[in-house]
């Protein structure tokens, strides 16, 4: 029984970073409707910055995640601006492949670096004893995780219900020319839904490269693992994202934890929330959270 | 119509059927002929090594699996993040027989134009699979379906024995009417023999273009809820398109096989299917002709681009690392700057030249 | 200051033309290698310092005349592990004229083996699959196999472990890299070797392998031997080490001992688990540069002759180039004193006859290099390293794999 609650624990803090991997992407597609496919390398990028600043530069850790969080901010603004402001209106395949370019850029950029081919690992700030109870335990690196993680969903939900800058952000998802007839500037709304999805993508970052260490490999793999998350919870939805979070990772630790080992399985944690994606995706098209958009010719 | 059908400066069309000719001016059938004639000579006339062959025969290939793509992609409008799965289904068809029946056995070895269709057939039904939840699903949702069956195959392919766990799989040398073929004419052969199909599958391409459902795809792909009020039925022409790309991926993965006399997963990754991508967009989606440019321009590209690196490596030895960003750096800017300055690929630059060599001395 | 450098430019750029020019005026015989490898892309890690071992050491040759007025010429080329390319390089290198090639993957080098059968070429691959040795004659591995490390460390467990038969799991990347060994290891423990495979982990992308290792406790698993990357193995090392579960001592009672092969250890290992990777067992064939030998200082000189920095430097992966590289000179060195031609014939001859009084011991591994017809893996003895203070130390003397023979 202890092991199922240890599944249960383990999966939920999993979970919950992956669905803060994922609200990345729901900012950026709940306000411009594209999927940025390069999100992995900014995982990679935000937790690169705050090691180099923490390491190279010598500012304190705490500090150099917030920094690494606003340049990351900054940096996706720009890269909004540079690249995809051009494509407004453009087909949407195009602007898939944007970031698809855009995540070879950044590999680029990202090995001529010492990131690009050698592994670090952040220096401890947190104690090293696991917070046990009743036989379940969880490291501190994963609670402050999990903190970190519902802090920002909640703020991030507060912000587009209540503060004026997140409601003119749905209503530009909502329809683009009314809300620019209203005065909405629409370049503006996108820019900074990249921006706030850069951070997300920092804090994402600093959190999964303190667990697994910085192997750009690792990092920028989680831009591709977390898609059956977004997918699943619905691309427009940030509640869904967390449900479908930590749904997935339950799944997956119930996978490996049941699955591996018998009957001749093995790793099947990797496949099984694909499996699981396409079956949903057949009956509930667009996730369990996502908006059903009526057409109309 | 003009009377003179050598040298059509306009559109004289009278009737639907001239507009839909293959090819509208003599003068573009006899180039064509000529181009023809040209491609099946050169390795004939020039001296050729091993590499070089082996680059062209790769080209060709990635030509058909590119063809397949703008298929689906570019004139039916869906995405397709798997395409490289599709591929890897022809590819591992060959394979499966040689793991059964042993890497030399008579049907790989000597009835390899039946085994290279029977891949393509393969491909189809996979892809018809893959297709199904176009009946709900639109768009991106639509993209990541494709994405999930590339996973699933990568995970399908890595964990069975049966396929050797992603590890090459070998098929034999093949034999060909006067023996078998060596390794000195192995790659001279598979040019031939994919040069064929490449320009049977593009004038098939051609050709469905002009029947109901060539219109169809494109009718789906501006407007589906349209198309389904003028009698469509869109969800099955988008089976349809995935059947077909299916086809098209699998024959280029059964050549790929061939070619590369084995069979590994890592010709089929999600990396490939990216790339294949920006082969169609680069090329021009939409277009015929963008099938051709794509392939070519990419992996030239990647070529020149390892040359470059190569030789920034021997100035810099102590830091490597630049050389080795030279490749993705190019690659995305490639993408980047067609998409933000030339989105209609390739082809566009094809049909600016044409029109404006057809309208000389008049200014284009 | 910006006149210095704008000076500096021409000033450099034609002392390298000079230098090339010398070169080229050079009599003398120059032999042609080629290495394609996977500098970007998965596995980079270990292909980068690799590459400059390999570069590096040639270098050196020619510097130093090691070959008199002959020089090696290697052509090092990225294919980011993918077969297709390193299948375009080859067939480059073949147009070039090689007389030896140096491969790096396991896929590559299985995937390839035929043509390496048809052009009659020999073959040093960076990987130590067993399987590449399947079916071909021409495939010599530098050090002992992934199944001989992985039998290795079984061995030294059953040898060590007090108390009843030791229980054993397996910890493998999920590709026939990782799966190689597991069913020689099997294969072992029917033959006689005294351990119990309890379980085969299989590792996916793992946040969190809390559950994984628990489970393992509850089946009395007291030995894990790894055989992966670096990565995988630092998530599950920082796991054990916050549950408490991290032996501190060898075979510790109730606790788990962490071991692994080649590519699971090294620098990179301490610089992804931090404080968690202590007591790591590891094992390997090369000396390393964290103890004092004549090869490391060699090593290092060499790093520093060439600029490289510190980290590389120190890379148990650099060292594994520099020792490929070793071999290849040894090899076209002896061929040349018997007044020889070298070339494809010659040398895959002269790897064949490394062996009894010609055993070639190159001051980077632990053992001498050894290939007969019979057998193409090189050092044959193994090293024990285990990670103390932050740096692998080793432990006791290099060790033969006995059972490897038996199954």
């Amino acid at each position: 029984m202890t092991y199922f609650f240890q599944l249960v624990l383990s999966g939920v803090v999993v979970g919950s970073i992956y669905a803060l991997s994922a609200l990345g992407f729901v900012l950026i597609y709940k306000s411009s409707r594209v999927l940025n496919i390069a999100h992995g390398q900014l995982i990679a990028t935000g937790a690169f910055i705050a090691y180099a600043l923490t390491v190279w530069v010598g500012i304190p850790i705490y500090l150099s995640f917030f920094i690494s969080m606003v340049l990351t901010f900054f940096l996706t603004m720009s890269v909004e601006r540079i690249f995809l402001r051009r494509l407004i209106g453009e087909p949407i395949i195009s602007v898939i492949m944007v970031t698809i370019g855009l995540m070879s850029i950044l590999d680029g950029l990202i090995y001529l670096t010492p990131f690009g081919s050698e592994n670090f690992s952040f220096p401890r700030f947190l104690p090293k004893e696991p917070i046990s109870m009743a036989g379940v335990s969880i490291s501190w690196t994963q609670l402050v995780g999990v903190i970190i993680t519902f802090a920002m969903i909640g703020a991030f939900s507060w912000f587009f219900k209540k503060s004026t800058v997140g409601i003119s952000m749905r209503a530009v998802s909502d329809d683009q020319l009314a809300s620019m007839s209203i005065g909405i500037s629409v370049p503006r709304v996108f820019g900074l839904a990249w921006a706030t999805a850069g951070l997300s993508a920092a804090a994402a970052g600093g959190i999964i490269g303190n667990i697994t260490g910085l192997n750009f490999d690792t990092l920028h793999a989680f831009g591709i693992t977390v898609f059956p998350v977004v997918i699943l919870g619905g691309l427009d939805s940030i509640l869904g994202a967390v449900v479908a979070g930590i749904i997935m990772g339950l799944i997956q630790q119930f996978a490996s934890g049941y699955l591996d080992g018998n009957w001749g399985l093995n790793g099947t944690g990797t496949v099984l929330p694909y499996i699981i994606l396409l079956i949903i995706l057949l009956f509930k098209p667009h996730g369990l959270f996502g908006i059903h958009e009526i057409e109309r010719v | 119509m003009s009377a003179n059908r050598w040298l059509a400066t306009g559109n004289y069309f009278t009737t639907y059927k001239e507009e839909q000719r293959i090819f509208l001016t003599h003068t573009d059938r006899l180039i064509f002929s000529f181009f023809l004639v040209c491609v099946f000579v050169w390795p004939l006339v020039f001296e050729t090594n091993n590499k070089s062959m082996l680059v062209v025969d790769n080209i060709l290939i990635a030509m058909i699996a590119v063809l397949g793509l703008n298929l689906v992609t570019g004139f039916a409008g869906l995405i397709s993040i798997g395409h490289a799965a599709f591929v890897g289904v022809g590819a591992y068809t060959v394979a499966s027989v040689s793991r059964v029946m042993g890497d030399d056995y008579i049907l790989l070895t000597h009835a390899w134009p039946a085994m290279i269709l029977a891949s393509g057939l393969v491909g189809a039904v996979f892809g018809a699979m893959v297709g199904l939840p176009a009946f709900r699903l639109k768009h991106l949702y639509l993209a990541i379906a494709t994405l999930s069956f590339q996973m699933i195959f990568q995970w399908t392919i890595n964990f069975m024995e049966f396929f050797n766990q992603g590890q090459t799989i070998f098929v034999g040398r093949i034999f060909w009417l006067n023996g078998e073929v060596g390794r000195n004419e192995h790659y001279i052969f598979w040019y031939y023999v994919i040069l064929i199909i490449l320009v049977l599958l593009g004038f098939m391409v051609r050709n469905l273009l002009r029947t109901r459902f060539g219109r169809c795809l494109i009718a789906v792909r501006d407007n589906d809820r349209a198309a389904d009020a003028m009698g469509m039925h869109p969800g099955l022409t988008k089976v349809y398109a995935f059947g077909l790309a299916g086809f098209f991926a699998g024959i280029a993965g059964a050549l790929h096989a061939y070619l590369y006399r084995g069979v590994g997963i890592e010709s089929f990754t999600l990396h490939e299917s990216i790339t294949y991508l920006a082969m169609a967009i680069v090329g021009g989606l939409g277009t015929l002709n963008g099938s051709f440019w794509g392939p070519a321009a990419i992996k030239m590209l990647e070529l020149q681009v390892e040359k470059i690196a190569e030789h920034a490596g021997d100035m810099m030895p102590a830091s490597m690392n630049l050389a080795t960003a030279l490749r993705p750096l190019t690659f995305g800017l490639v993408i980047v700057l067609f998409l933000m300055f030339e989105p209609r690929g390739i082809a566009n630059w094809w049909r600016i030249i044409r029109s404006y060599f057809k309208l000389w001395p008049f200014r284009y | 200051m910006r006149n210095h450098k704008m000076m500096f430019v021409p000033i450099l750029m034609s002392f390298i033309a000079v230098l090339f020019f010398a070169a080229n005026l050079q009599a003398g015989e120059v032999y042609k290698l080629a290495l394609s490898l996977a500098i970007t892309g998965p596995t980079s890690d270990a292909g980068n310092p690799y590459a400059k071992g390999v570069e590096d050491y040639f270098r050196f040759v020619n510097d130093t005349k090691m070959l008199g007025d002959d020089r090696i010429e290697c052509t090092i080329r990225d294919d980011q592990y993918k077969t297709d390319v390193t299948k375009r390089n080859f067939e480059d290198f073949l147009d070039q004229g090689i007389v030896l090639y140096l491969n790096y993957s396991t896929g590559s080098t299985m995937g390839l083996k035929r043509d390496f059968e048809e052009e009659k070429i020999a073959v040093i691959p960076a990987s130590f699959h067993a399987g590449n040795l399947v079916d071909s004659n021409y495939i010599f591995l530098p050090i002992a196999s992934y199944s001989e490390q992985t039998i290795g460390l079984a061995e030294y467990v059953a040898n060590n472990h007090k108390g009843d038969k030791p229980k054993v799991a397996l910890f493998v990347h999920p590709s026939a890299f990782g799966r190689g060994p597991v069913e020689d290891v099997e294969k072992a423990a029917k033959a006689g070797l005294n351990i119990e495979v309890v379980e085969v982990v299989e590792h996916g992308q793992d946040l969190d392998n809390t559950a994984m290792l628990k489970r393992l406790k509850s089946k009395g698993v007291q030995y894990v031997i790894s055989q992966t990357v670096q990565s995988p193995v630092a998530t599950m090392l920082k796991d054990a080490a916050r549950l408490g579960y991290t032996a501190k001592t060898f075979g510790e009672a109730g606790k788990i001992t962490f071991m692994g092969a080649h590519y699971t250890g090294g620098n990179d290992l301490i610089a992804l688990a931090g404080a968690a990777a202590e007591n790591f067992f590891w094992t390997t064939s090369y000396k390393l540069t964290s103890e004092k030998s004549a090869g490391a200082d060699a090593q290092l000189a060499l790093a520093a002759r060439y600029g490289r920095d510190e980290k590389a430097a120190n890379s148990h992966n650099y060292t594994n180039g520099i020792m490929v590289a070793q071999v290849a000179t040894e090899v076209i060195k002896r061929v040349k004193k018997q007044g020889l031609k070298v070339n494809r014939k010659t040398l895959y001859d002269e790897l064949n006859q490394m062996n009894g009084a010609k055993a070639f011991q190159p001051d980077t591994t632990v053992g001498p290099v050894t290939y007969s017809k019979t057998d193409h893996a090189g050092v044959d003895t193994l090293q024990l390293y285990r990670v103390d203070g932050g740096v692998f130390r080793s432990v006791g003397t290099p060790f033969l794999c006995e059972y490897i023979k038996k199954i």
